[in-house]
């Protein structure tokens, strides 16, 4: 299986320590982190979402996710072969959800 | 439920941490004090009669105590220990159990919060440091986050996958007062889903593969104890036919005795158990997680089979080996639906083999370890305890040698009756563990098995039988070695050993200067009567017993061998580089 840049979306609630227990997972299955970006709810500051484009198999993104959404802060993740393959490109796309 | 009081009334935060405990109906503690936690202790003071406060001697035993008494009663244990050190003493705690998915809340002190992030005395990063080794953790900065904080503990150390949560509650906190009137136990947890919705076309297409196979096979682990299912899959079989192994953790799930019993899986289980992997046509995997000391080298495991995964936690499966069919839910929901899909059926042949291969095992292995001349054997001893224990008895172990002896050799017929370190394989487990198991069920013998090394790990442990006169049993299995240590030496490394020989104390005289009668056995023909001591004292017991310092555990899966490579004694050749050293 062939590394490539994935599109990965987890909502969440927003506290304290949730950025940090979902990087912990990535680094510790040696995941890399291209890019990342996290926001908190516009309407409820108690919810949040991060976006970030992982660059690994979609076999590891398939468990990674897993695992991802077994933190209990973590609602749902989902991940997608990002399309563009501009850097810029890719960022503009984050910033803008 | 409600509090104390039903009426609102001024409490401190620390007084509500404990009228939360109660309402979760905690009955022990085990815990350590300190600076960062004094309110709750100074709380604690008037709570003795609701809360049994047990001082350890050190943190690390306050949390395998809670874990003991976890596992043996399936309640939650609580461990409590202040900021800084006293918190990072818990962490091996904490990773023990996360890995083996036992419930226990821990409750830490902490600075003053305007004091969080500055180095002050005793301030930890408690949050971020025990993040990978639980399954939740908060800290709580202000008191009235106390009760909802400690409900939410509760309810995720329980459910779903059980395991260790943390709260680490700053000391403003817990002096802060403020009007209390209710506990509110958590049910729901808006981002949380414990409790799986169980598919019934992935179990159809299950019990369509079972009831197709010739020759099916069962791996069994905890889950199948956390969800309480011993009887359902001894039902199960029973009607099926299937035989069943047991994970090191699952062992107690299914009565040894059983005629469909097949041994214990992994790299020293039994040697039918594991070499019929790789002859099954199904595999059903429940409530396990194919860790790599049941699977060995997971590019020679079962790949002639098709697999079913049934377990509650969805991120374990397909994270090892590939399932077929993929059944999230818990082991006993899942089994109940098997059990009116699944043909009554009987496997003789298939049986039959397992029983050549245990024929094999006791030929080659077993009996060199019961030929009772020379010196004593780990075995010999483990025997003896078997033969004169009661079938409720509770075993704990450490790990090592003794670990892998006392899960081949004693016949576990009762659930939660084994309590050991699986996944972290943490030495110096079993004695803190004993004394929590004991608390937790107090009417069952308990009996630490333990080796000499794991022993020196957490020993100061004594102390606590010695204060609460808790009548447990400690069987130290004396080799003078960290003997698994020595046997892989020994095996692949060319007999260097390096480090691993012990000089060890008067153990009997540490015992006594503990007020713990005790003794040492050297001689065979004295056995029978050193285990009946053990067994029959009304108070705790400790019993040394030299054993042969150079004994090696097998069969034995090499690291990085797949099952079928399973080992019946020690090669005379080199290992192949493929063998992981
Ligand atoms: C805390 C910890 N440190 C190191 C190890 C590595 N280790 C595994 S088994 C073992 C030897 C155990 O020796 P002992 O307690 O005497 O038991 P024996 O193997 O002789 O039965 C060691 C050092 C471990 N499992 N845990």
């Amino acid at each position: 299986m062939i590394k490539q840049d994935l599109f990965m979306h987890l909502s969440a609630d927003n506290n304290f320590s949730v950025l940090n227990r979902i990087i912990n997972i990535l680094n510790r299955r040696r995941v890399r982190i291209r890019t990342l970006a996290a926001q908190e709810h516009p309407d409820d500051f108690r919810k949040g979402s991060v976006s970030m484009v992982i660059h690994t198999t979609t076999e590891m993104a398939d468990k990674v996710k897993l695992q991802l959404e077994k933190l209990i802060e973590v609602d749902q993740v989902t991940y997608q072969v990002q399309p563009v393959s501009e850097p810029a490109e890719k960022e503009k796309i984050i910033y803008s959800l | 439920m409600k509090a104390d009081q039903h009426t609102a009334e001024v409490c401190s935060g620390a007084e509500i941490l404990l009228r939360s405990l109660v309402a979760e109906k905690v009955d022990v503690l085990f815990g350590y004090p300190g600076g960062a936690i004094m309110p709750v202790y100074d709380a604690l003071y008037d709570y003795a009669d609701r809360l049994n406060h047990i001082l350890v001697r050190h943190e690390q035993g306050a949390i395998h105590a809670a874990q003991g008494y976890a596992r043996a009663s399936g309640r939650v244990g609580v461990a409590l220990a202040t900021s800084g050190p006293g918190a990072t003493n818990l962490v091996t705690g904490l990773a023990d159990a996360l890995i083996d998915s036992t419930p226990v809340v821990c409750i830490t002190g902490q600075v003053f919060a305007h004091l969080l992030g500055t180095d002050a005395f005793q301030e930890i990063d408690v949050v971020n440091t025990t993040i990978p080794v639980t399954k939740w953790n908060i800290q709580v900065t202000e008191a009235k986050d106390i009760a909802p904080a400690v409900a939410k503990a509760f309810y995720i150390a329980r459910t779903g996958r059980p395991g260790p949560v943390l709260i680490d509650i700053t000391k403003n906190a817990q002096n802060e007062k403020i009007e209390f009137s209710e506990y509110v136990p958590c049910t729901n947890i808006r981002t949380y889903r414990p409790k799986p919705e169980l598919s019934l076309t992935q179990i159809k297409a299950a019990a369509e593969l079972i009831n197709q196979s010739n020759r099916p096979y069962i791996l069994a682990g905890q889950g199948i104890l956390l969800s309480g299912a011993s009887d359902l899959l001894v039902a199960f079989s029973g009607k099926t036919g299937i035989p069943v192994a047991c994970t090191l953790l699952g062992l107690s799930g299914f009565p040894v005795t059983h005629p469909n019993y097949a041994g214990f899986l992994g790299m020293h289980g039994n040697y039918a158990a594991n070499i019929n992997i790789n002859e099954c046509d199904v595999l059903i995997a429940i409530g396990m997680r194919f860790d790599d000391r049941v699977t060995g080298n997971v590019n020679k495991f079962a790949r002639q089979a098709k697999v079913i995964h049934i377990d509650i936690d969805k991120a374990e499966i397909n994270k090892n080996i590939r399932a077929d069919i993929a059944v999230h839910a818990d082991a006993a929901e899942a089994l109940t639906e098997l059990m009116g899909l699944c043909e009554t059926r009987n496997h003789r042949s298939w049986m039959e083999s397992f029983a050549r291969l245990n024929d094999v095992e006791q030929q080659r292995v077993s009996i060199h370890s019961f030929l009772r001349e020379g010196e004593l054997t780990m075995a010999e001893v483990i025997d003896e305890l078997a033969s004169q224990a009661d079938p409720l008895t509770i075993i704990t172990t450490d790990v090592g040698q003794h670990q892998m002896v006392t899960s081949r050799y004693y016949p576990y017929r009762t659930p939660r009756t084994l309590i050991t370190s699986g996944g972290a394989g943490t030495m110096g487990f079993a004695l803190p563990a004993a004394i929590g198991a004991k608390l937790g069920m107090p009417d069952r013998q308990v009996i630490a098995v333990i080796g000499d090394g794991g022993f020196q790990m957490t020993m100061q442990e004594m102390g606590v039988i010695m204060q609460y006169g808790i009548p447990v049993k400690v069987l130290v299995l004396n080799n003078s070695f960290l003997g698994m240590v020595r046997q892989w030496q020994q095996l692949f490394h060319d007999k260097r050993y390096s480090f691993t020989e012990m000089s060890n104390p008067d153990f009997v005289a540490i015992a006594g200067a503990y007020g713990i009668a005790a003794a040492k056995l050297e001689r065979r023909e004295n056995l029978k009567e050193a285990i009946s001591a053990l067994l029959n004292s009304s108070s705790s017991y400790f019993l040394e017993v030299r054993v042969g310092k150079e004994e090696n555990v097998f069969p034995m899966i090499p690291a990085g061998a797949g099952v079928s490579d399973m080992l019946l004694e020690a090669p005379r050749t080199e290992y192949p580089e493929s063998v992981n050293r």
